[in-house]
């Protein structure tokens, strides 16, 4: 019963965003209402894990332990940006940037999102799984252009265009894998489950094709290279608490939606015939995003970029099929979504105190917020993979897996994107975060809203790196398995 | 079928919006016939509800609202063509044979019938494609993405007999929704730049 309510949740939030009075209190309801979700998911993988058998309702609604996996990670980003969100909007509206009207618009559809992105690992039909995709873009199109400034628009239309185009090609892989599925064995069924049950028979040539066509569709919306360029623009001008969930989580259910169909193309062919696409596609967004993130001059663009590395480093992993490699890769994917949506959070609270985007205009941070410019500080060092922080876990299981096949090159040249990325970061932030505090900048104390889901966030970093929960863990083993075939 | 193709070779050689928008509709109505056409020989009821949806929202309501834009933004009716109409339907017939030879090495050896449907609904998608990327209108971009999702809708019925009925209403729900949004956003592009050129949308680069 929990998928219901995790769905339901949202659903009722949203109906609260349209009814409320006050905008501080519709915030705390919301914060409650994920922590709510967030409690939920945690059931839903006790459960799971308890019975060992995937959950399913009407044939439509399934949950194994890669939903199960995505569900739990999209519930604590969200929870995260929830709690976040009361600070930042309150602000926001004390200051007339927006309107009180605008603030329960941007509630109304942050629930819109989450809701849309919750739906995604739940469902069992690709048809709909597509829907919900394509809804995710539709809904945050209007919060990427929140602001309704220039910069907004465009990023918002770029954001709209390149992502329904992307979508559109995944529908049309999405069709030939019916078509291969209804020409192999007569069955007309959009279901993951079926197209898993008959594998065996269907067209490989017609398989590599609609493969081609999702990789590209679904990519697009994930940020892969070179279909990736909506994504800066995007994670940039969306509200704060936005971006971290579009680079925290959004991007994550693509490659979801992405993973369910390299399961079927690497069973139907027998081979880890996906696993080549997927290490030249993470190698290309590695090398993009080095290249790229070096003359990055704007914040939260700096942070996309990195987003668009690490989701190489999640391919690259992906693409190894090994077990380890693949236990690092889902690893990955929850430690980038919890340090990323910990940066684009503390950049939202910089960018809100200096009104200023440009990293070389910003000084002093520490100096002026110490608690977010402390952990931002320890946050970029999570981010470039240092240890202790889990991003270097997970980063290093995944290189050590491509020692371990002899994949020399990848390996190489994923350590040296990694190094050129973390040199980058080292250039460019700590000359924002230290020095004077700039004279027309007050010490003012910070919101209690962004202290608790900053420091929440950077302890969760910096817990993953010393220790995978038990539970957490077997989670993890079965989706592996889940994705080897096994 | 073949009507769809020439709509589209319509839409590449057209120069002003109304044009392209009128010509999207003439498109939408022969894949709405199509379909209806389909659903009397299979007699399924879903389809002639997918039929009935397909009328409303693409033969209707969106070229309706697409009319209204352009109407209300007042800004210049060309299309802002980066391929004059000439080279764009000369692509348009390359397109077609590519769409040919692509349908026959991915479906050769089936009905003759079926793989000239998914050749049309492949030149289609390449046209709609070709629309997004050499018409500088904003409006442009929209009736590409559109042309685009009727030459999914073609190749649905043509490869499976189209999808189950609550996917095709959710698809038909997406398509109408982006549509508003996009249009939403033409209205906030005019507004802020004075004009409807994706081309001079510049402000975000690096």
């Amino acid at each position: 019963m929990e998928i219901f309510f995790i769905l339901l949740i949202p659903l009722l939030l949203m109906a609260c965003a349209l009814a409320a009075k006050k905008i501080e209190e519709l915030g705390y309801a919301c914060a409650l209402g994920y922590l709510a979700v967030f409690l939920l998911s945690l059931s839903l993988a006790a459960t799971f894990l308890s019975s060992g058998a995937p959950i399913s309702y009407f044939n439509f609604f399934y949950a194994d332990a890669l939903s199960v996996l995505f569900v739990l990670l999209i519930s604590l980003v969200s929870f995260c940006a929830a709690v976040y969100s009361i600070g930042y909007i309150a602000c926001d509206l004390q200051k007339g940037v927006i309107t009180f009207r605008k603030a329960r618009v941007y509630y109304l559809l942050f629930n819109a999102f989450c809701l849309s992105m919750l739906a995604v690992p739940l469902l069992n039909n690709m048809g709909m799984l597509w829907a919900a995709v394509e809804l995710t873009t539709l809904v945050s199109t209007f919060l990427v252009g929140f602001y309704t400034t220039k910069h907004s628009v465009e990023a918002a239309w770029k954001y709209i265009i390149i992502c329904s185009v992307g979508i559109i090609l995944a529908l049309l892989g999405t069709i030939l894998f019916v078509y291969a599925v209804f020409f192999s064995s007569g069955l007309k069924s959009l279901n993951w489950t079926d197209m898993m049950a008959c594998t065996g028979s269907l067209d490989k040539n017609i398989l590599q094709i609609a493969f081609i066509f999702i990789l590209v569709g679904y990519g697009t919306k994930a940020g892969l290279a070179p279909m990736h360029t909506w994504l800066p623009d995007a994670h940039s001008q969306a509200v704060s608490p936005v971006s971290a969930l579009l680079s925290g989580v959004l991007i994550k259910t693509a490659l979801y939606a992405l993973l369910r169909y390299c399961m079927i193309v690497n069973k139907g062919m027998g081979t880890n015939h996906a696993g080549n696409y997927l290490i030249f596609f993470g190698l290309l967004s590695m090398a993009v995003a080095g290249v790229l993130i070096l003359v990055q001059k704007d914040l939260k663009r700096f942070l996309a970029y990195s987003s668009v590395e690490h989701i190489g480093v999640i391919c690259v992993g992906l693409g190894l099929g090994s077990a380890i490699a693949l236990y690092g890769a889902l690893l990955h994917v929850f430690n980038h979504a919890i340090t990323k949506s910990l940066m684009f959070l503390g950049a939202g609270s910089i960018i809100k105190r200096y009104d200023k985007h440009n990293i070389n205009a910003i000084r002093g941070v520490i100096a002026v917020m110490p608690f977010t410019g402390v952990l931002f500080f320890l946050g970029m060092f999570a981010l470039a993979g240092f240890p202790p922080f889990s991003i270097f876990i997970s980063e290093a299981l995944i290189v050590i897996s491509a020692f371990l096949a002899k994949a020399y090159w990848p390996a190489g040249l994923a350590l040296f994107f990694i190094a050129l990325i973390f040199a980058a970061m080292i250039l460019r932030f700590p000359g924002m975060l230290f020095g004077q505090r700039p004279p027309d900048q007050e010490k003012t104390p910070e919101p209690l809203s962004t202290k608790l889901s900053l420091g929440f966030l950077l302890a969760l970093a910096c817990l993953m790196g010393f220790w995978v929960p038990g539970p957490f863990g077997r989670l993890l083993d079965q989706a592996v398995g889940l994705l080897r075939g096994v | 079928m073949f009507c769809m193709l020439t709509a589209a070779y319509g839409m590449l050689s057209a120069k002003r919006m109304t044009a392209l928008i009128a010509n999207f509709r003439l498109q939408s109505f022969f894949l709405f016939v199509l379909t209806l056409r389909e659903a009397a020989k299979a007699g399924n009821a879903g389809l002639y509800i997918v039929a009935g949806l397909l009328f409303a929202v693409k033969v209707l309501a969106i070229p309706v609202f697409l009319f209204k834009i352009a109407k209300n933004i007042k800004v210049s009716e060309n299309l802002g063509l980066l391929v004059n109409s000439q080279l764009s339907l000369a692509a348009g017939f390359l397109f077609t044979w590519g769409g040919w030879a692509f349908s026959r090495q991915l479906f050769g050896g089936r009905p003759v019938l079926m793989y000239t449907f998914t050749a049309v609904a492949f030149a289609v998608m390449a046209m709609g494609m070709f629309l997004m990327m050499f018409r500088m209108a904003a409006l442009a971009q929209i009736v590409g993405l559109l042309v685009m999702e009727n030459a999914l809708f073609l190749l649905c019925e043509a490869v499976s007999g189209g999808m189950p009925f609550f996917v095709e209403f959710a698809i038909f729900f997406d398509v109408l929704v982006s549509v508003i949004i996009l249009g939403i956003f033409v209205y906030r592009i005019n507004k802020l730049f004075t004009h409807i050129n994706v081309n001079k949308l510049t402000n975000l680069r690096g």
